[in-house]
């Protein structure tokens, strides 16, 4: 009697489990309330829906402008040490026996 | 025997600052990820503003007060005009002119401080005609995204009156300049965000 009572516990948790899913297959499909009635033609779905793209496009801009800012502070910074390099070799007296350019050549 | 004759000269390191020789100094990097996020506390704002703006079939509702347009356009001209004192007053760092650094930043204040002073004078006029916090979405989204800004107005002018302080004591000398760079970035940031909600705000 136990015995049988096992063999059949898998397959009735099974179809129990399918049953349940597929009743809820409506309430799924819809996703979440915003998207649903952003796909409506209301005015607060369309107003949703600019605010949907305007929230994702959000950090992707911030994001991008803050690179930006950091790779245009770092060339500047670069171009800055370069020059300072070059005034520095300029302002260098050039001794006796020391090559005056080229470096092993 | 003179001992000291065979003591090495010592010779003098200068002190490195601990962001020497980076790029983009930590302050800076600080200064960027504060204004990142600053920046999504505003975009989550102006979205729930759209999502309600764009819905209402009459906006502004025809029960309450229109906002005063040529007040607000003559108060954002003098918050983007204290943009000019401020880069004065960088040039003047940069410069060493502590008196005239010390001058700019307290008129980058002073024109900072109008700008809420006069805000202050338009809510108080729309309180009294009846737009409130609880008149509907119109009110709420009008006080919490104003105001918002409002704070940040208020907190940047109070980081330039301290930043102004210290100038006059001569805190900005040579190789210190990186406060008040990052107040500078800060007032700038302000200024910028009500270019952006200034026309979303006031002229749609």
């Amino acid at each position: 009697m136990t015995n049988a009572i096992r063999k059949t516990r898998l397959p009735v948790s099974v179809l129990t489990v399918a049953a349940v899913l597929g009743a809820a297959a409506d309430v799924l499909a819809q996703a979440c309330a915003m998207c649903g009635s952003a796909l409506s033609d209301d005015p607060l779905g369309r107003a949703i829906s600019w605010s949907i793209l305007f929230l994702m496009a959000a950090p992707y801009t911030i994001v991008g402008t803050a690179l930006l800012c950091l790779v245009w502070i770092h060339r500047r910074a670069a171009g800055r040490r370069r020059a300072a390099s070059m005034e520095l070799a300029a302002l260098r007296p050039a001794t006796a026996g020391e090559p005056s350019g080229g470096g092993l050549s | 025997m003179e001992t000291g004759s065979l003591v090495m000269p010592r010779r003098v390191v200068p002190l490195a600052r601990p962001d020497e020789g980076q790029a983009v100094s930590n302050a800076r990097l600080a200064m960027i990820v504060l204004i990142a996020g600053e920046s999504m506390l505003f975009a989550g704002l102006i979205g729930a503003y759209l999502v309600f703006r764009l819905a209402a079939r009459n906006w502004p509702p025809p029960d309450l007060p229109r906002l005063p347009l040529g007040l607000t356009a003559a108060n954002s001209v003098l918050l983007l005009a204290s943009g000019f004192p401020m880069g004065r007053a960088l040039r003047a760092a940069r410069r060493y002119d502590r008196q005239r650094l010390a001058r700019s930043l307290g008129q980058t204040a002073l024109l900072g401080s109008t700008f809420l002073f006069v805000q202050g004078i338009e809510w108080v006029r729309l309180v009294r005609h009846g737009l409130t916090l609880a008149s509907g979405t119109y009110g709420a989204t009008f006080y919490v995204l104003i105001g918002c800004h409002g704070v940040h107005v208020l907190a940047a002018v109070t980081w330039l009156a301290v930043t102004a302080l210290l100038a006059r004591r001569g805190a900005f000398i040579a190789g210190r300049q990186a406060p008040l760079e990052m107040c500078a970035i800060y007032w700038y940031f302000v200024c910028a965000l009500w270019v952006v909600l200034f026309p979303l705000v006031y002229l749609s």
